[in-house]
């Protein structure tokens, strides 16, 4: 018999009220509103319909209320919930992050307050208790503290030499009144922001001159998706002169433009792009009309992520970014570090990060070669299909399978850029043939690690490893593809006891 | 690996069962209407998704509930399921975050639950392991949570 802790506490019953006022405009008065304007029904009718529905809404509400209950103690929170889906939470005070109160102005009319407990999870809303008296509230605020400050004179006694500053109350960081002072890390200057931005060629002026046509596609007196109209445009307005010569000033103006588009939108958002350490975290600022600033914490970097594209790398130059727990404006964690920088203006940052390092070339090891024969079959397939279509229509699309080859090399160039290598305490993953990416994971950082295989691959001996990490984009995970099958149990193997070996210094990953 | 609880096996095939009958229903209604309005002869839509449902209804849920295993390791618990793409996830007690056990209504009838383990992933911030008896899971979330307090000393 487990220990079961009771969930012996309700919710406030004032909650039923609250939570029907809040949904009330739109259920109980938007529907009669309609119907007494639709249907000549009358007033008496509309506010029976309107009392019917309040009736139900509160039915419901009742038994959502009578199905909530919590309980707190035994060193967790324990929160049952569900009309027909029952589900019961349990969330260990070890992993409590924070315990936020949250006091709408409709709530405190009556008193009540809503508790949302916060933990390291991925996803939302860990726990929620809505609503709860201030008073229940703050005595559950109060139990989460009082047992993290018994867990920490625990561990000071434990640790006499006081090695664990890390303290686990997670509450306000101390302030430090000696900050360290600020060193700084990597800066851009005009002129690199300006190169910065010939990379940035940006075609963004022609998308938005397409969209500006496109809202306006009915009045304008041509039909923009007709080409011979295009043609047929450039003809009338261009009588005779529609020369090479033409054709080519347009191209080369559309690459000026392009590439002056590029050069703006880039310094408005990376001049006077500064990165400095400031003893536990580094500060980034950045921008010309509005200036940000973010604060990326050593301790919540998960991992490292190089990013450069072909020309770009032809001249030496790539992006550094940090994956960090919490989000980011785009809702990961990526934080831009170093932009537009050389490998060894890199090395110092990653250096501040520590265990970040960048790996030393030849040491990668390239995926299996039957990663080819997937890749050429998937494309493969479409492929011909395509080919087949078209030539049903237009026999001269049979000449198309010449190129089919081309895939082949494709697929060829795609195993030879995606290499990876554990070492150490790091794993490096490289991916990419355009754009090609660098993973930097220490795995004492590693999630849950995956390795999945479809039909394909089980016929050709293959396996994808995923390693998850905190923070990361969704389509941006770590993965390893098409890697032999031995390989990728071997790799899962040693990642899970690397991660043991070196986080035993740190407890999940997820302090503040 | 342990295989899942054979209730599982017809939670599978009722929800498996209740869609292909959906499915047919809505193709014999497509039909009929279709027939009064193009004159389609009969069963020209209903009898092509015959085999197919069949195959979803009656031989689907099988593979699937035979695809799903799990392992737990002292350290690890290692879930692995799918039958055309075969998963293998493996989630370190370490790194839980917190564990919600369910049940719906249907599982209820087979008297199976579910056992989802949050962690801090994006990928998988919810690592779900159906077709747990009621007390294996309650057990699995004990010791899941004696981890993670001797983590904490």
């Amino acid at each position: 018999m487990s220990e079961a802790l009771r969930a012996d506490r309700r919710v406030h019953p004032g909650t039923i009220f609250l939570r029907f006022l809040k949904e009330a405009p739109s259920t109980v008065l938007a529907l009669p509103a309609a119907l007494a304007v639709i249907s000549d029904a009358g007033i008496g009718r509309a506010l029976a319909v309107a009392g019917a529905i309040a009736a139900a809404a509160i039915f419901f509400q009742w038994l959502a209320w009578s199905r909530f209950r919590y309980g707190v103690g035994a060193g967790e929170i324990v929160i049952e919930s569900g009309i027909l889906h029952r589900n019961r939470r349990s969330i260990p005070f070890g992993r409590i992050q924070d315990v936020d109160i949250e006091r709408a102005l409709l709530a405190r009319l009556f008193g009540l307050a809503k508790v949302r407990i916060e933990t390291g999870a991925g996803g939302k809303d860990e726990g929620l208790l809505d609503s709860v008296t201030v008073a229940e509230a703050d005595r559950l605020r109060g139990a989460v503290r009082a047992w993290r400050g018994e867990q920490a004179a625990l561990a000071a006694g434990a640790a006499p030499d006081g090695a664990e500053a890390e303290s686990q109350d997670g509450g306000d960081p101390r302030p430090d009144p000696l900050a360290p002072p600020a060193r700084p890390l990597f800066a851009m200057g005009v002129r690199r922001v300006l190169l910065f931005g010939l990379f940035n060629f940006s075609l963004f002026y022609i998308a938005s001159l397409f969209a500006f046509l496109q809202t306006f596609d009915n009045l304008l007196p041509f039909d923009i998706y007709d080409p011979a109209r295009w043609i047929g445009l450039v003809e009338t307005r261009l009588p005779g002169r529609f020369t090479l010569g033409a054709i080519v000033a347009v191209l080369l103006l559309a690459m000026l433009l392009g590439l002056a588009a590029g050069v703006l939108r880039t310094l408005s958002r990376h001049h006077g792009f500064r990165l400095t350490a400031e003893g536990d975290r580094f500060r980034r600022e950045r921008g010309l009309f509005t200036r940000t600033e973010a604060v990326i914490a050593k301790r919540r970097v998960q991992l490292a992520y190089v990013r450069t594209g072909p020309i770009r790398r032809a001249f030496g130059w790539s992006g550094l970014s940090f994956q960090t727990l919490g989000a980011a404006s785009d809702g990961s964690g990526m934080q831009e570090a170093a932009p537009f920088a050389r490998r060894d203006e890199m090395a110092p940052i990653l250096a501040e990060a520590a265990p970040l390092r960048l790996p030393p070339p030849p040491t990668l090891a390239m995926v299996s070669s039957r990663h080819i024969v997937r890749a050429m079959a998937t494309s493969l397939a479409p492929a011909t299909i395509v080919i087949a279509a078209l030539s049903v229509r237009w026999p001269a699309a049979l000449l198309l399978v010449a190129l089919l080859p081309l895939l082949g090399v494709a697929a060829a160039l795609d195993r030879r850029f995606h290499r990876y290598a554990l070492d150490g305490e790091l794993l490096f993953v490289t991916r990419g043939v355009w754009r090609q990416q660098l993973w930097v994971v220490p795995v004492a950082n590693a999630q849950a690690v995956s390795i999945a295989r479809s039909v394909l691959q089980r016929r050709l001996g293959l396996a994808t490893v995923s390693i998850d990490t905190a923070g990361a984009a969704i389509l941006r995970g770590v993965r390893i593809v098409d890697i032999g099958d031995e390989a990728a149990r071997r790799l899962a193997g040693k990642v899970a006891e690397g991660r043991r070996l070196h986080s035993s210094g740190r407890k999940s990953g997820t302090e503040r | 690996m342990t295989p899942l609880d054979k209730g599982q096996l017809w939670v599978m095939r009722i929800r498996a069962g209740a869609i292909g009958l959906l499915a047919l229903v809505a193709a014999a209604i497509a039909e009929t209407v279709l027939r009064d309005e193009i004159g389609l002869a009969r069963g020209v839509i209903v009898l092509p998704l015959l085999p197919p449902l069949l195959w979803l209804a009656l031989i689907a849920p099988g593979r699937r509930f035979r695809a799903w295993g799990y392992r737990v390791d002292g350290e690890e618990l290692e879930v692995r399921h799918g039958v055309w793409t075969e998963v293998e996830t493996v989630v370190p007690f370490e790194r839980v975050q917190h564990i919600d056990i369910a049940q719906g209504p249907l599982e209820r009838a087979f008297g199976v639950t579910r056992l989802i383990v949050h962690t801090a992933g994006t990928l998988h911030s919810q690592v779900p392991l159906p077709g747990l008896a009621r007390a294996t899971a309650e057990r699995m979330r004990d010791e899941i949570r004696a981890r993670i307090r001797r983590d904490e000393a």
